[in-house]
């Protein structure tokens, strides 16, 4: 056993989010493994298809449902492909959990604000279960979530259960020409909608993953809301292979984003070098 | 020096109780094209101490070019892990050259930092290393520059500096002390202190390094990432890696599946270089570092900037190999005495 030799996981459950778009339940082998095994939100693990090789995916469920951990990830390439061609029963890799966290102790007594665009919500999912599941130690919960279109939105099951909770505020949107004729939701790229949505700042924290150019425009409307850029934060995808400080790859200058991230605020990647 | 003598016949025994005793050595040899490498030798005879500094540096002994990290059996739906050694035979490196040495050290913090990597330690912990103060540095070396020195004892147990006949005996490590202890009959009394400060003053007489202090160069890099400096300083640069694939501290890797078959495997580490564009590219196409000009800042930031901040110390030890070895012509020392000029200039280099 070393460092880099995986847990052995059986895929426990799938689901199909949107044609390119998979969600898999993973149980552990060892039960030894599955009876400890902790993480907390917004870190991330490297899975592997034994042939194909690994690559870095954010663990997508709530560190409160306990037996298991969910990823959801796009095919791409070479690993997803592969970890696309397993089935429920099938064995896979897993190591982690690894990087730092959303730190949502301390966010207690504060109103969250969960901004996602497309796959970007797999992160934001583990938070929103998270905090959900703690529901009474947060005040107000708003959740902007957008896609390029309503094939692209991922988690439908659970948008619908959000949108019926009492205690969720839920902006559903996609793309100017992604709606389809019955889509009741918003239209419009993510950063109008939170404009529009004007979630308060009082006391709030924003919480915003997505691809780099929503997360752009969407930093500027959190400004104007009145969001300090400390209570922002966000997750960085810089390529990663060991996922533990020693391969070098995922560095963004002094930071190295498997170690110090993937988690940063919006202060924090600021003062950062241009290379993410 | 703290320690003893060790004359070269002894020397030549030692090796020979360590071979007979099953202690893996490794020595500098020399190849038929008249250059060193570091080789398994069964008689001191074979080994060239003080020759200079060989091809290749240390690194491969501790992090090799590829290793297995296991391997896997599918049948069905399950998945059989086979695990590799991480416990390593005894080995003794005699004659490495001190910045090959310091490489090593260089290395432990990366392979301990937080994470433990076994098949690292494992080796580290298996292989005692005995430098030898180099006498033969040559117009590419900058070990002076870095700290190390011809002399230094960074990432050695014991340090030998030749005498007339033999070596003066430096202890450095526990390690080197259980050595010494373990052979002490082979080892002579202490050196004559006089005559050893002579000979160590005496490896440095006449050497010119190719660049100057580096303290200017590391305490301005840290905040100025978009400087002018950076725009073309890899125009000669091809991208082909050599540097760091020759350097004793690069340590990027890449983590790959090598399929045997459709049932099974063995996922490896290989060497890896942050001077290719692919390292960084993504699915989408985006690339964080995409000219070479960000990659090569990349190297000088990792070695000056990036890891002294983390660590405290330098990951360069001016071995001088990125530049022998170089197809582009790039020479760190060069980049280095512009950065330098750079910090130097007038308001610091900020226009
Ligand atoms: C912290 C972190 C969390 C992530 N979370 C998720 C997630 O939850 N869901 C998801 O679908 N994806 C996520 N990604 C991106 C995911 O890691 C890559 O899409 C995946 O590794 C591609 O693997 P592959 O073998 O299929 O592609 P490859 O065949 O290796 O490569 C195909 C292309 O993908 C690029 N690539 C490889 N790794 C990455 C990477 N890490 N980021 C971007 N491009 C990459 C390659 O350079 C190449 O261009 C995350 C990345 C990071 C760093
Ligand atoms: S600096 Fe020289 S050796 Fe290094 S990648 Fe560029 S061309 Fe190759
Ligand atoms: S950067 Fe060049 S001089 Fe420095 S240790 Fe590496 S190969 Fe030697
Ligand atoms: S992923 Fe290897 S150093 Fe960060």
């Amino acid at each position: 056993m070393n460092l880099y030799e995986p847990y052995r996981v059986k895929i426990a459950g799938l689901v199909d989010e949107t044609p390119d778009t998979r969600t898999f339940r993973l149980e552990f082998l060892d039960p030894e493994v599955a009876r400890t095994f902790d993480f907390k939100t917004g870190q991330f693990g490297e899975y592997s298809a034994f042939g194909a090789g690994e690559c870095t995916f954010c663990i997508a469920s709530s560190p409160t449902r306990r037996g298991y951990i969910e990823c959801s990830f796009k095919t791409v390439g070479k690993a997803t492909t592969a970890l696309r061609d397993l089935n429920v029963g099938d064995t896979m890799g897993f190591r982690g959990p690894y990087g730092n966290h959303f730190p949502l102790e301390r966010m207690e007594g504060s109103s969250l604000v969960f901004i996602a665009g497309g796959i970007g919500l797999a992160p934001v999912r583990s938070v929103i279960w998270n905090a959900l599941d703690l529901r009474d130690r947060f005040k107000d919960v708003t959740i902007v979530y957008g896609a390029r279109s309503v094939s692209d939105l991922v988690y439908k099951r659970e948008l619908e259960e959000w949108a019926a909770r009492a205690d969720v505020r839920l902006h559903q949107t996609v793309d100017p020409g992604g709606e389809t004729p019955d889509w009741a939701g918003e239209v419009g790229f993510v950063p109008t909608i939170v404009e529009k949505s004007a979630p308060s700042a009082t006391n709030a924290y924003a919480i915003v993953c997505g691809p780099p150019i929503m997360i752009k425009f969407t930093l500027p409307v959190l400004k104007k809301l009145g969001f300090a850029d400390d209570r922002i934060y966000t997750t960085l995808e810089n390529r990663m292979k060991c996922g533990i400080g020693k391969c070098g790859r995922c560095n963004i200058g002094p930071v190295y984003v498997c170690k110090d991230g993937p988690v940063f605020t919006a202060e924090e990647l600021a003062k950062l070098p241009p290379e993410f | 020096m703290n320690g003893r003598t060790i004359s070269r016949s002894q020397l030549a025994a030692l090796v020979d109780d360590l071979v007979g005793s099953g202690v893996g050595v490794v020595a500098p040899v020399r190849a038929p094209d008249g250059r060193l490498d570091y080789r398994p030798v069964a008689r001191l005879e074979e080994a060239v101490l003080d020759g200079g500094l060989p091809r290749l540096s240390l690194k491969s002994l501790f992090l090799p070019p590829t290793e297995p990290l296991f391997s896997f059996r599918k049948s069905g739906p399950d998945v059989a892990i086979d695990s590799v050694p991480t416990t390593f035979p005894p080995r003794l490196v005699l004659g490495a050259v001190p910045c090959d040495a310091a490489g090593v050290a260089a290395l432990d913090k990366v392979m301990g930092w937080d994470y433990r990597d076994e098949l690292w330690f494992g080796r580290r912990e298996a292989t005692t290393i005995v430098s030898v103060a180099c006498g033969k540095g040559d117009a590419s070396c900058f070990c002076g520059a870095t700290g190390n020195g011809p002399a230094g004892t960074r990432g050695a147990d014991l340090l030998l500096l030749p005498l007339d006949d033999g070596f003066a005996v430096e202890v450095v490590t526990p390690k080197g002390e259980a050595l010494l202890s373990a052979h002490a009959g082979r080892f002579g009394e202490p050196p004559n202190e006089a005559d050893v400060a002579r000979r160590r003053a005496g490896l440095l007489e006449g050497r010119v390094e190719p660049v100057g202090s580096l303290a200017p160069v590391t305490a301005w890099l840290g905040g100025h990432f978009d400087d002018p400096v950076w725009d073309g300083i890899a125009l000669r640069c091809h991208g082909c890696g050599a540097c760091a694939s020759v350097c004793p501290t690069c340590h990027c890797f890449d983590i790959v599946d090598e399929p045997e078959g459709v049932t099974r495997g063995t996922r490896r580490r290989n060497w890896d270089t942050c001077q290719t564009a692919r390292f960084t590219l993504h699915a989408s196409g985006h690339n964080p570092r995409s000219v070479q000009d960000a990659r090569y800042r990349q190297r000088v930031l990792h070695k000056f900037s990036i890891y002294p901040e983390r660590f405290g110390e330098l990951l360069c030890t001016g071995c001088g190999r990125c530049s022998r070895a170089c197809p582009g012509g790039m020479d760190l020392p060069d980049v280095l005495g512009a950065i330098a000029a750079r910090a130097a200039a007038p308001a610091g280099g900020a226009a």
